[in-house]
């Protein structure tokens, strides 16, 4: 079997979220696990990964910002327009091996794309976690994503949301400052409890500090990680962290395996 | 089976023209460079060749396939019978790597197209013939399917496989029987790189002599012959965007490029990590997934630097 030939699927919704940064639904029916990803490509403008945002087998849902050839193009996309996908693939977060604890997630940007698949399974296996606390950071009350499905995880979970600026004073109901300071804030111990992690890079380094600084350790802390990758399947090695492949290894990773890892 | 034979020197051109007659025929050959070129009476054995043989088959740029509209193809492609006559054994180890990650591990049917029916065979080096060869230092295998070993005015011939004893069989006029024996492998002075297990030197301060000459031109990953970092990208036609190409093209891990994705953050910043990456990755990173070192010690990555970086120096007296 050719690995490299994409499988075409259909746009079945299309929903904008902020002004670049929008969610498409494919037919695509695939067994995966939340924190996986596919590789999305529009002929003629080439392949991105992303991540799925959803978890069903009967669709996935995509969440994509607006920041390269490939993503401003597929912004352009409209219900019943083909592309192109292949995988699922990689290690997303290991939900069976969790089951009884307690879940933190922490989400900055579209880094919550994949932490909202990790909250839909949650939402179907609700009777094997205990509490789940949501921390989600966004730029400015205009960025904020998934303003639909916050109504619900509000009723659902204990969540927290920040913005770091608020220019046009618009906000009443999210806590303006960086997401690191409301983290710092919140009374947290490591008892019974993981934590999920997904945003920039900058983020993903202070949280794990504050998180350390309240006696979590490393093996609790699952961060997803963002790579340029072509291949996805661990063959054209651009999205080596060290000797780990982030396709196939990751992209999530127990923060005890690539904890000593800083530049690469 | 008889595994070693005879072949008078002066008979290797009769040879190589009968193998020519019926295949395509790639020997090292002197122009500007050494290099494999199809054979026209001229071979060259006294240099290895500057370009290794891996972009006959892991090629610099390989269409995946077309598309029109929304319609995908993938373009059919000959599988050629080719012989490569005077590969050395840092280059035939080198396809044997190429062969676990493409064909072993991924099945790669484009790869694959191009490795089936060709036969490689060898020439091996009685002399290091180049100052900065360390074959010696990286356990090297049998991978070729004839080696010629040059004992002045004749060749011994080994058979290792079975590709290469049919060819044998098929011409077997030009050689003789013979009770030689090979009694060693090994080629002189190539055990230079001292320092084989670099684990616990990732953050050794000396990396930055080198990395403060490295210019990150990728030299050394287009010459080596083990390197297989790619990148795929679409190529539109201009005169139809409906069509085009999906193109797999070599790619370096020397490049700034090579880990920046949408929105210009760079993941392996400092020239010191790339460099680094490298060469962590040719002798740590593919053993642990593979189980054998990726690098083959061909010393490509050193001769073919415009600062001459000799990392096995820097490494070997590097402080544990």
């Amino acid at each position: 079997m050719n690995k490299l030939l994409p499988k075409p699927s259909k746009v079945i919704d299309f929903q904008r979220e902020t002004f670049d940064n929008f969610t498409i639904t494919l037919d695509a029916k695939m067994k995966h696990e939340p924190g996986q990803f596919v590789q999305v490509s529009l002929l003629g403008f080439g392949e991105a990964p992303i991540s799925i945002a959803s978890h069903s087998d009967k669709y996935i849902k995509l969440n994509i910002h607006e920041v390269g050839n490939v993503t401003n193009a597929l912004a352009k996309l409209k219900k019943g327009d083909k592309v192109f996908i292949k995988g699922p693939y990689g290690k997303g977060y290991p939900m069976k091996k969790l089951k009884g604890n307690d879940i933190i997630i922490i989400g900055g940007g579209c880094g919550v794309a994949p932490l909202k698949g990790v909250i839909d399974y949650i939402g179907q296996n609700r009777s094997n976690y205990n509490n789940v606390m949501l921390f989600l950071g966004f730029r400015t009350p205009d960025d904020i994503l998934f303003n639909k499905e916050l109504k619900k995880w509000r009723k659902d979970y204990h969540v927290n949301v920040s913005v770091d600026k608020d220019p046009k004073k618009t906000c009443y109901d999210f806590n303006v400052g960086f997401i690191t300071e409301m983290l710092e804030k919140t009374d947290l111990n490591n008892n019974n409890k993981v934590v999920f992690l997904c945003g920039p890079p900058i983020m993903i380094n202070k949280v794990i500090e504050i998180l350390k600084n309240k006696g979590f350790n490393d093996n609790q802390m699952f961060v997803s990680n963002e790579r340029l990758m072509f291949c996805g399947i661990g063959m054209c090695c651009h999205c080596m962290i060290r000797g780990k492949l982030t396709c196939l290894d990751g992209p999530v990773f127990r923060y005890d395996e690539i904890n000593k890892y800083e530049n690469d | 089976m008889v595994n070693l034979l005879k072949l008078k020197k002066a008979h290797l051109k009769k040879f190589l023209n009968k193998l020519k007659n019926e295949h395509k025929l790639y020997v090292p050959v002197k122009t500007d460079l050494v290099r494999f070129e199809e054979y026209k009476g001229d071979i060259y054995l006294k240099e290895n060749s500057y370009f290794p043989i891996k972009e006959f088959f892991f090629k610099k740029e390989e269409t995946l396939f077309d598309y029109n509209k929304n319609k995908i193809s993938v373009p059919e492609k000959e599988s050629e019978k080719r012989i490569f006559f005077g590969v050395r054994r840092c280059d035939l180890n080198a396809i044997k790597h190429q062969d676990m990650i493409f064909i072993e591990k991924f099945n790669d049917p484009y790869y694959k197209k191009e490795r089936e029916n060709s036969i490689l065979i060898g020439y091996h080096c009685n002399t290091a013939p180049s100052e900065f060869c360390f074959c010696g230092s990286m356990d090297l295998k049998d991978c070729q399917d004839l080696m010629f070993f040059d004992k002045g005015s004749y060749f011994l011939v080994e058979i290792s496989s079975k590709k290469g004893s049919s060819l044998i069989k098929k011409h077997k006029e030009f050689f003789k029987n013979t009770d030689k024996k090979i009694t060693t492998k090994k080629i002189p002075n190539t055990d230079i790189l001292h320092t084989k297990d670099i684990s616990n030197l990732y953050n050794n301060p000396d990396w930055k002599k080198a990395s403060s000459m490295c210019l990150s031109c990728s030299a050394c990953t287009a010459l080596c012959p083990t390197c297989y970092c790619h990148s795929i990208h679409d190529e539109g036609n201009v005169h139809n965007l409906n069509k085009g190409k999906r193109k797999r093209t070599w790619s370096s891990c020397q490049l700034k490029e090579f880990t920046k994705v949408a929105g210009g953050h760079v993941f392996r910043e400092k020239r010191e990590d790339r460099f680094k990456h490298r060469i962590y990755h040719q002798l740590e990173y593919f053993k642990e997934r593979y189980g054998v070192n990726l690098c083959t010690g061909c010393g490509r990555c050193i001769s073919g630097c415009p600062t001459r970086i000799n990392w096995l120096k820097l490494v070997n007296e590097m402080k544990k």
